[in-house]
Protein backbone atom coordinates (compact mmCIF):
# COMPACT_ATOMS: atom_id res chain seq x y z
CA UNK A 1 0.00 0.00 0.00
CA UNK A 2 1.51 3.52 -1.10
CA UNK A 3 2.60 5.75 2.02
CA UNK A 4 -0.17 8.68 2.10
CA UNK A 5 0.38 11.67 0.29
CA UNK A 6 1.37 14.30 2.90
CA UNK A 7 4.01 11.87 4.45
CA UNK A 8 5.30 11.26 1.26
CA UNK A 9 5.59 14.78 0.64
CA UNK A 10 7.59 15.24 3.95
CA UNK A 11 9.72 12.46 3.40
CA UNK A 12 10.95 14.41 0.20
CA UNK A 13 11.21 17.63 1.96
CA UNK A 14 13.49 15.71 4.95
CA UNK A 15 15.70 13.58 2.67
CA UNK A 16 16.10 15.47 -0.33
CA UNK A 17 15.25 12.44 -2.42
CA UNK A 18 16.57 13.08 -6.22
CA UNK A 19 13.60 14.83 -8.08
CA UNK A 20 12.16 12.11 -11.31
CA UNK A 21 12.82 13.29 -14.43
CA UNK A 22 9.29 14.45 -14.87
CA UNK A 23 9.15 16.18 -11.73
CA UNK A 24 12.04 18.37 -13.08
CA UNK A 25 10.30 18.92 -16.40
CA UNK A 26 6.94 19.61 -14.65
CA UNK A 27 9.00 22.80 -12.68
CA UNK A 28 10.73 23.40 -16.63
CA UNK A 29 7.25 23.80 -18.07
CA UNK A 30 6.15 26.14 -14.59
CA UNK A 31 9.24 28.24 -15.58
CA UNK A 32 8.39 28.95 -19.34
CA UNK A 33 4.65 30.34 -17.71
CA UNK A 34 6.50 32.69 -14.70
CA UNK A 35 6.75 35.97 -15.85
CA UNK A 36 8.65 38.56 -13.69
CA UNK A 37 6.07 41.05 -12.69
CA UNK A 38 3.02 39.70 -10.45
CA UNK A 39 0.97 40.81 -7.99
CA UNK A 40 -0.52 38.80 -5.41
CA UNK A 41 -4.03 36.70 -5.55
CA UNK A 42 -5.62 39.45 -2.93
CA UNK A 43 -4.57 42.36 -5.27
CA UNK A 44 -6.49 40.42 -8.02
CA UNK A 45 -9.46 39.62 -5.97
CA UNK A 46 -10.08 43.38 -4.89
CA UNK A 47 -10.12 44.54 -8.47
CA UNK A 48 -11.62 40.57 -10.02
CA UNK A 49 -15.32 42.90 -9.95
CA UNK A 50 -13.89 46.30 -11.96
CA UNK A 51 -12.34 43.93 -14.42
CA UNK A 52 -14.78 41.57 -14.87
CA UNK A 53 -17.32 44.38 -15.70
CA UNK A 54 -14.86 46.02 -18.07
CA UNK A 55 -14.16 42.77 -19.75
CA UNK A 56 -18.40 41.91 -20.45
CA UNK A 57 -18.48 45.71 -21.40
CA UNK A 58 -16.17 45.16 -24.11
CA UNK A 59 -13.66 47.83 -21.70
CA UNK A 60 -10.20 46.28 -22.82
CA UNK A 61 -9.80 45.05 -19.30
CA UNK A 62 -6.60 43.10 -20.00
CA UNK A 63 -5.09 46.31 -21.94
CA UNK A 64 -6.38 48.60 -18.84
CA UNK A 65 -5.10 46.18 -16.30
CA UNK A 66 -2.16 43.99 -17.45
CA UNK A 67 -0.68 42.63 -14.89
CA UNK A 68 -4.29 41.54 -13.31
CA UNK A 69 -4.72 40.00 -16.98
CA UNK A 70 -1.21 37.85 -16.47
CA UNK A 71 -2.01 36.78 -12.73
CA UNK A 72 -4.98 35.16 -14.34
CA UNK A 73 -3.00 34.02 -16.87
CA UNK A 74 -0.72 32.21 -14.13
CA UNK A 75 -2.95 31.36 -11.69
CA UNK A 76 -5.43 28.65 -11.77
CA UNK A 77 -7.85 29.26 -8.57
CA UNK A 78 -7.98 33.21 -9.77
CA UNK A 79 -8.76 32.35 -13.30
CA UNK A 80 -11.46 29.91 -11.72
CA UNK A 81 -13.25 33.03 -9.98
CA UNK A 82 -12.57 35.04 -13.03
CA UNK A 83 -14.41 32.89 -15.04
CA UNK A 84 -17.27 32.11 -12.88
CA UNK A 85 -17.65 35.93 -12.33
CA UNK A 86 -17.73 36.29 -16.31
CA UNK A 87 -20.73 33.41 -16.24
CA UNK A 88 -23.00 35.33 -13.86
CA UNK A 89 -22.26 39.17 -15.39
CA UNK A 90 -22.63 37.33 -19.10
CA UNK A 91 -26.08 35.79 -18.63
CA UNK A 92 -27.29 39.16 -16.35
CA UNK A 93 -26.51 40.58 -19.44
CA UNK A 94 -28.19 38.29 -21.58
CA UNK A 95 -25.07 37.25 -23.70
CA UNK A 96 -25.23 34.02 -21.59
CA UNK B 1 -27.53 24.54 -19.70
CA UNK B 2 -28.91 25.08 -16.41
CA UNK B 3 -32.26 23.11 -16.75
CA UNK B 4 -34.51 23.33 -13.66
CA UNK B 5 -32.59 25.95 -12.41
CA UNK B 6 -35.11 28.70 -13.41
CA UNK B 7 -34.87 31.39 -10.80
CA UNK B 8 -36.35 34.58 -12.19
CA UNK B 9 -33.95 37.76 -12.67
CA UNK B 10 -34.09 39.97 -9.70
CA UNK B 11 -36.31 42.77 -10.31
CA UNK B 12 -33.14 45.19 -8.80
CA UNK B 13 -32.54 48.94 -9.55
CA UNK B 14 -31.04 50.23 -6.81
CA UNK B 15 -28.17 52.31 -6.99
CA UNK B 16 -24.20 51.41 -5.09
CA UNK B 17 -25.32 54.22 -2.92
CA UNK B 18 -29.16 52.82 -2.03
CA UNK B 19 -27.48 49.20 -1.54
CA UNK B 20 -25.10 50.87 1.29
CA UNK B 21 -27.77 53.16 2.58
CA UNK B 22 -30.66 50.34 2.73
CA UNK B 23 -28.22 47.57 4.04
CA UNK B 24 -26.63 50.12 7.14
CA UNK B 25 -30.36 51.02 7.37
CA UNK B 26 -32.74 49.55 10.29
CA UNK B 27 -36.01 47.60 10.06
CA UNK B 28 -37.92 47.32 7.29
CA UNK B 29 -35.47 48.68 4.41
CA UNK B 30 -32.87 46.21 5.64
CA UNK B 31 -34.70 43.77 5.69
CA UNK B 32 -36.54 44.51 2.17
CA UNK B 33 -32.57 45.12 0.48
CA UNK B 34 -31.34 41.60 2.31
CA UNK B 35 -33.87 40.00 0.47
CA UNK B 36 -33.83 41.54 -2.86
CA UNK B 37 -29.80 40.32 -2.22
CA UNK B 38 -30.39 36.99 -1.49
CA UNK B 39 -32.28 37.17 -4.92
CA UNK B 40 -29.24 38.77 -6.82
CA UNK B 41 -26.71 35.78 -5.14
CA UNK B 42 -29.45 32.68 -5.94
CA UNK B 43 -29.92 34.20 -9.69
CA UNK B 44 -26.06 34.07 -10.16
CA UNK B 45 -24.88 30.95 -8.34
CA UNK B 46 -26.06 28.72 -10.72
CA UNK B 47 -24.26 30.03 -13.27
CA UNK B 48 -21.35 30.38 -11.20
CA UNK B 49 -20.60 27.13 -10.48
CA UNK B 50 -22.12 25.36 -13.84
CA UNK B 51 -19.03 24.01 -14.41
CA UNK B 52 -18.84 21.73 -11.24
CA UNK B 53 -22.01 21.24 -10.19
CA UNK B 54 -25.88 21.30 -12.28
CA UNK B 55 -28.98 22.75 -10.57
CA UNK B 56 -30.15 18.85 -10.38
CA UNK B 57 -27.85 17.62 -8.28
CA UNK B 58 -28.57 16.45 -4.65
CA UNK B 59 -25.15 18.85 -3.54
CA UNK B 60 -26.28 21.57 -4.99
CA UNK B 61 -29.91 23.00 -3.08
CA UNK B 62 -27.96 22.71 0.40
CA UNK B 63 -25.26 24.93 -1.31
CA UNK B 64 -26.51 27.82 -2.92
CA UNK B 65 -28.38 28.00 0.93
CA UNK B 66 -24.91 28.13 2.93
CA UNK B 67 -23.57 30.12 0.00
CA UNK B 68 -26.39 33.02 -0.06
CA UNK B 69 -25.87 32.66 3.90
CA UNK B 70 -22.16 33.06 4.08
CA UNK B 71 -21.90 35.40 1.42
CA UNK B 72 -24.93 37.92 2.97
CA UNK B 73 -22.91 37.55 6.27
CA UNK B 74 -19.68 38.83 4.79
CA UNK B 75 -21.40 41.43 2.67
CA UNK B 76 -22.49 42.82 5.70
CA UNK B 77 -19.16 42.50 7.61
CA UNK B 78 -17.74 43.59 4.56
CA UNK B 79 -19.60 46.59 3.82
CA UNK B 80 -17.30 49.56 4.44
CA UNK B 81 -14.72 47.78 2.09
CA UNK B 82 -16.69 48.20 -0.62
CA UNK B 83 -14.95 51.15 -2.83
CA UNK B 84 -17.03 51.44 -5.61
CA UNK B 85 -15.53 50.31 -8.63
CA UNK B 86 -18.31 48.29 -9.97
CA UNK B 87 -21.76 47.54 -9.58
CA UNK B 88 -22.49 47.03 -5.63
CA UNK B 89 -24.38 43.28 -6.81
CA UNK B 90 -21.25 42.60 -9.06
CA UNK B 91 -18.88 43.18 -5.96
CA UNK B 92 -21.75 40.90 -4.15
CA UNK B 93 -21.60 38.31 -6.49
CA UNK B 94 -17.82 38.54 -6.33
CA UNK B 95 -17.70 37.47 -2.85
CA UNK B 96 -20.47 34.56 -3.52
CA UNK B 97 -18.40 33.26 -6.08
CA UNK B 98 -15.09 33.27 -3.83
CA UNK B 99 -17.13 31.57 -1.23
CA UNK B 100 -18.80 28.55 -3.24
CA UNK B 101 -15.31 27.91 -5.19
CA UNK B 102 -13.54 27.49 -1.91
CA UNK B 103 -16.31 25.73 -1.20
CA UNK B 104 -16.43 23.26 -4.01
CA UNK B 105 -12.84 22.64 -4.56
CA UNK B 106 -12.33 22.19 -0.68
CA UNK B 107 -15.55 18.86 -1.40
CA UNK B 108 -13.68 18.30 -4.54
CA UNK B 109 -10.15 17.32 -2.34
CA UNK B 110 -11.96 15.84 0.13
CA UNK B 111 -13.91 13.29 -2.08
CA UNK B 112 -10.60 12.57 -4.19
CA UNK B 113 -8.51 10.11 -2.04
CA UNK B 114 -4.77 10.34 -1.16
CA UNK B 115 -4.01 7.03 -2.93
CA UNK B 116 -5.86 8.32 -6.01
CA UNK B 117 -3.63 10.83 -5.68
CA UNK B 118 -0.34 8.85 -5.48
CA UNK B 119 -1.38 7.24 -8.76
CA UNK B 120 -1.37 10.60 -10.48
CA UNK B 121 2.05 11.47 -8.60
CA UNK B 122 2.86 13.60 -11.63
CA UNK B 123 0.43 15.19 -14.32
CA UNK B 124 0.50 13.85 -17.77
CA UNK B 125 3.13 15.11 -19.81
CA UNK B 126 2.42 16.90 -23.22
CA UNK B 127 1.85 14.93 -26.13
CA UNK B 128 5.40 16.33 -27.35
CA UNK B 129 7.26 14.93 -24.21
CA UNK B 130 5.68 11.74 -24.58
CA UNK B 131 5.94 10.85 -28.48
CA UNK B 132 9.60 10.41 -27.87
CA UNK B 133 10.43 8.41 -31.17
CA UNK B 134 13.59 6.56 -30.47
CA UNK B 135 15.99 9.00 -30.69
CA UNK B 136 19.77 7.78 -30.72
CA UNK B 137 22.16 6.91 -27.79
CA UNK B 138 23.73 10.59 -28.26
CA UNK B 139 20.65 12.68 -27.66
CA UNK B 140 19.64 10.31 -24.50
CA UNK B 141 22.87 11.36 -23.10
CA UNK B 142 22.31 14.82 -24.07
CA UNK B 143 19.03 15.38 -22.76
CA UNK B 144 19.92 12.55 -19.57
CA UNK B 145 22.60 15.51 -18.73
CA UNK B 146 20.86 18.49 -19.03
CA UNK B 147 17.86 17.05 -16.79
CA UNK B 148 20.59 16.18 -14.10
CA UNK B 149 21.78 20.02 -14.61
CA UNK B 150 18.51 21.55 -13.88
CA UNK B 151 18.01 19.23 -11.11
CA UNK B 152 20.91 20.26 -9.66
CA UNK B 153 20.15 23.99 -9.82
CA UNK B 154 16.48 22.86 -8.43
CA UNK B 155 18.23 21.26 -5.26
CA UNK B 156 20.57 24.24 -4.75
CA UNK B 157 17.50 27.00 -5.77
CA UNK B 158 14.53 25.75 -4.23
CA UNK B 159 13.69 25.72 -0.06
CA UNK B 160 11.95 23.15 0.93
CA UNK B 161 8.95 25.10 1.32
CA UNK B 162 9.24 26.34 -2.31
CA UNK B 163 9.89 23.14 -3.36
CA UNK B 164 6.54 21.30 -1.51
CA UNK B 165 4.63 24.24 -3.11
CA UNK B 166 5.75 24.14 -6.12
CA UNK B 167 5.19 20.20 -6.52
CA UNK B 168 1.97 20.94 -4.83
CA UNK B 169 0.54 23.79 -7.28
CA UNK B 170 2.37 22.82 -10.03
CA UNK B 171 3.04 19.55 -10.35
CA UNK B 172 -0.33 18.36 -8.70
CA UNK B 173 -2.57 20.90 -9.49
CA UNK B 174 -3.63 21.16 -5.96
CA UNK B 175 -5.86 24.13 -5.79
CA UNK B 176 -4.17 27.19 -4.01
CA UNK B 177 -6.48 27.30 -1.42
CA UNK B 178 -6.20 23.68 -0.59
CA UNK B 179 -2.15 23.60 -0.66
CA UNK B 180 -1.98 26.63 1.62
CA UNK B 181 -4.53 24.66 4.18
CA UNK B 182 -1.96 21.44 3.91
CA UNK B 183 1.05 24.22 4.15
CA UNK B 184 -0.07 26.06 7.46
CA UNK B 185 -0.29 28.80 5.00
CA UNK B 186 -2.69 31.72 3.60
CA UNK B 187 -3.22 31.72 -0.64
CA UNK B 188 -1.29 34.92 -0.87
CA UNK B 189 1.53 33.71 0.89
CA UNK B 190 1.70 30.81 -0.83
CA UNK B 191 1.47 32.47 -4.23
CA UNK B 192 4.41 34.92 -3.42
CA UNK B 193 6.30 31.72 -2.30
CA UNK B 194 5.40 30.14 -5.76
CA UNK B 195 6.07 33.29 -7.82
CA UNK B 196 9.39 34.22 -5.88
CA UNK B 197 10.28 30.30 -6.57
CA UNK B 198 10.32 30.74 -10.10
CA UNK B 199 11.71 33.95 -10.25
CA UNK B 200 14.73 33.14 -8.62
CA UNK B 201 14.86 29.49 -11.22
CA UNK B 202 13.89 31.38 -13.52
CA UNK B 203 17.26 34.08 -13.21
CA UNK B 204 19.68 30.84 -12.14
CA UNK B 205 18.86 29.75 -15.66
CA UNK B 206 18.95 33.10 -17.28
CA UNK B 207 22.50 33.33 -15.71
CA UNK B 208 23.48 30.19 -17.18
CA UNK B 209 22.32 31.07 -20.38
CA UNK B 210 19.34 28.22 -20.63
CA UNK B 211 15.74 28.89 -20.51
CA UNK B 212 13.21 26.23 -20.03
CA UNK B 213 11.29 26.65 -23.07
CA UNK B 214 14.83 26.00 -25.14
CA UNK B 215 15.41 22.75 -22.75
CA UNK B 216 11.33 21.38 -22.99
CA UNK B 217 11.78 21.80 -26.84
CA UNK B 218 14.71 19.43 -26.86
CA UNK B 219 12.81 16.51 -25.70
CA UNK B 220 10.28 17.46 -28.29
CA UNK B 221 10.21 15.03 -31.09
CA UNK B 222 12.26 15.77 -34.26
Amino acid sequence: MSEPFHKLLGRLRRDHEPLSDEVVKGFLRILERARIEDIPCSQVYNRLDEYVEKDVHGHAAAKLMPLLREHLDCCHDCSEEYEALMRVLRQASGEG
Amino acid sequence: MLAGSIILQPMVTRSNANWLSDLRAKGGARESALSDLRDVIQHGLPFAVSRWVSAQDPFFAPLLEEVTQETLLRVLDQLDSFEGRSLFTTWVQKIAVRIALTELRRKRWQDSSLDEMLDNDVSPAPPGLMADRSPGPDVLAERDDMIAHVRRILEQELTPKQREALILLGIQDVPLEEAASRMKTNRNALYKLLHDARLRLKRRLGAEGLNAAEILSAFEPK
